[in-house]
């Protein structure tokens, strides 16, 4: 039987592994974790101090015949086929996936650490964002700086989605006249997409958040409560809340040309191989592929790899559908792929409700059970068939 | 040392090139070579906001049927 190897037990490991068919190939998941965590909910934790469980043990999530071991992988030699475990040793493979998700990296800007660790932020684990949610209920006032520190992130549209669902939070307990929100972003405008910001600026107006475009951060001052960026500006804060840069994975991989200078993998943008093998594939927010690090770019990526595997001819075409919570009860979805624009499309209450059902079937789509319902919902919402109706009608 | 790098973007639409633009900038130094690719339409008119903001220099903006190739140099970090 061939070994396929994966490791991370995230969105993207998981899938593969419960796609693959057991009875020909021998599957072992690895991850330095025992569970596995619902990420998008860290919003919810940290804006409304939600306290619903988000994560399930990674072993209660694989089908019958997976393998899962947990141990955290330190160095890869892709060219004889070995993996080494810190805890367990040396692993083999006929088959290797690497879905070792992001690393957030606060050190890499200076004064970054010390906000991290005193206020947390909304992006990187469960403890962080209730560290965040314990300053959000102590808040009284002031000036809210709040944005993403590196130009790569996961999720696009979560960056906003905070600053949406903090003013929300303030304007509901009476606090919106004492603060002024700050959203700071690297990008030209709110949303980095053209069609999408047109859709949410409004929004951004009315609610009087302040946009700082172009504003990549350089260094922060934690004494005077300022930060800097590399484009020359500076913005002063009460409350700081800011999303670590993003970076690849920690492992050390050899050859080590397979990693660009932030560690992600490079990976063909199709079959997500790793440039130069044909038996080794990086899926989800560790490649480098030109789209958005989401659960669902991870999920189909994962999709198309477990059917090459697996002998049959499989393409990613870059798909990403974001949902994208735009406050008071209304949401939207980012779609686009790699032949398509995105899509300007407007914010509902019926796809509020599909982003809030999402915590509940989350953990169906990870065992496949929920496949046919997403192919119907994909099909639907191709970005070419809604761009030829809201794109047209501007 | 002065280098040259090639931001291959194509297929990129969200978040978009100008966050592979923005990426290599930080890992950038003044002289350096920067040529993007990309199918986004909306790389133009980010770039040169991003230019005009940064005080960078776009050297050349070309396009053919498969790519948009924009040249910048680096004279501001
Ligand atoms: C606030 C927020 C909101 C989001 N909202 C959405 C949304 O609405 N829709 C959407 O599609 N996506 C959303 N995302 C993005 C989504 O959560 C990620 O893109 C997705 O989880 C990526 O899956 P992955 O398998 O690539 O990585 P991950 O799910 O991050 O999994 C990586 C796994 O690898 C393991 N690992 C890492 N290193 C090692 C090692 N050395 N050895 C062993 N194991 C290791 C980790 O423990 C982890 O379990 C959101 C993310 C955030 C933070």
């Amino acid at each position: 039987m061939k070994k396929v190897l994966i490791i991370g037990g995230g969105g993207g490991g998981l899938i593969l592994a419960n796609h693959l068919d057991t009875n020909e190939y021998d599957v072992t998941v690895v991850d330095k974790s025992d569970l596995h965590f619902y990420q998008p909910w860290f919003l919810y934790i940290a804006f409304k101090g939600s306290k619903r469980k988000i994560s399930r043990p990674i072993g209660s999530l694989l089908k019958p015949g997976v393998h899962f071991v947990q141990d955290e992988i330190s160095a890869i030699n892709l060219d004889e086929r070995k993996v080494y475990g810190t805890r367990k040793g040396i692993y083999t493979y006929d088959y290797l996936a690497i879905a070792t998700g992001t690393t957030p990296d606060p050190d890499a800007i200076p004064g970054l650490r010390q906000i991290y660790d005193e206020y947390g932020d909304y992006h990187t684990n469960v403890w962080n964002s209730e560290k965040l949610w314990s300053h959000i209920s102590k808040f009284k006032g002031g000036t809210i700086a709040i944005g993403q520190s590196s130009a790569t992130c996961k999720c696009p549209p979560s960056l906003l989605e905070g600053a949406f669902l903090l003013e929300e939070r303030l304007r509901s307990i009476g606090l919106k006249e004492k603060t002024k929100i700050v959203f700071f972003t690297p990008f030209a405008r709110a949303y980095s997409a053209e069609p999408m910001n047109k859709v949410v600026e409004p929004f951004v107006k009315e609610r009087g958040i302040e946009v700082m475009p172009f504003f990549d951060v350089d260094t922060i001052d934690v004494e005077h409560k300022t930060i800097a960026s590399l484009e020359g500006d500076s913005l002063n804060y009460d409350l700081p809340i800011i999303v670590p840069p993003c970076k690849g994975t920690k492992i050390k991989i050899i050859p080590e040309t397979v990693q660009d200078e932030d560690r992600f993998i490079k990976a063909d943008k199709k079959y997500m191989k790793i440039n130069g093998y044909e038996d080794a594939f990086a899926i989800g927010d560790c490649n480098t592929l030109p789209t958005s690090k989401t659960g669902v770019t991870a999920h189909l990526e994962a999709m198309a790899v477990s059917e090459i595997i697996q002998g049959r001819y499989a393409e990613f075409d870059g798909r990403i559908n974001c949902p994208f919570d735009t406050a008071y009860g209304k949401a939207t979805f980012v779609i686009a792929d790699y032949n398509n624009p995105v899509v300007p499309y407007p914010p509902t209450k019926t796809k509020h409700m599909m982003k809030m059902s999402m915590a509940r079937i989350y953990w169906m789509t990870l065992m496949g059970t929920a496949d046919p319902i997403f192919e119907q919902f994909f099909n639907h919402t191709k970005p070419e068939k809604l761009n030829k109706k809201f794109a047209a009608t501007e | 040392m002065e280098n040259f790098k090639i931001i291959d973007s194509r297929g990129s639409a969200c978040p978009g090139p100008i966050t592979d633009l923005a990426r290599a900038y930080r890992n950038s130094k003044v002289g350096d070579l920067l040529e993007i690719w990309a199918t986004d339409k909306g790389v133009r008119a980010d770039t040169q906001a991003w230019a005009a903001k940064t005080g960078n220099e776009i050297l050349e903006v070309k396009e053919d049927q498969e790519k948009i190739v924009i040249k910048i140099k680096i004279n501001k970090r």
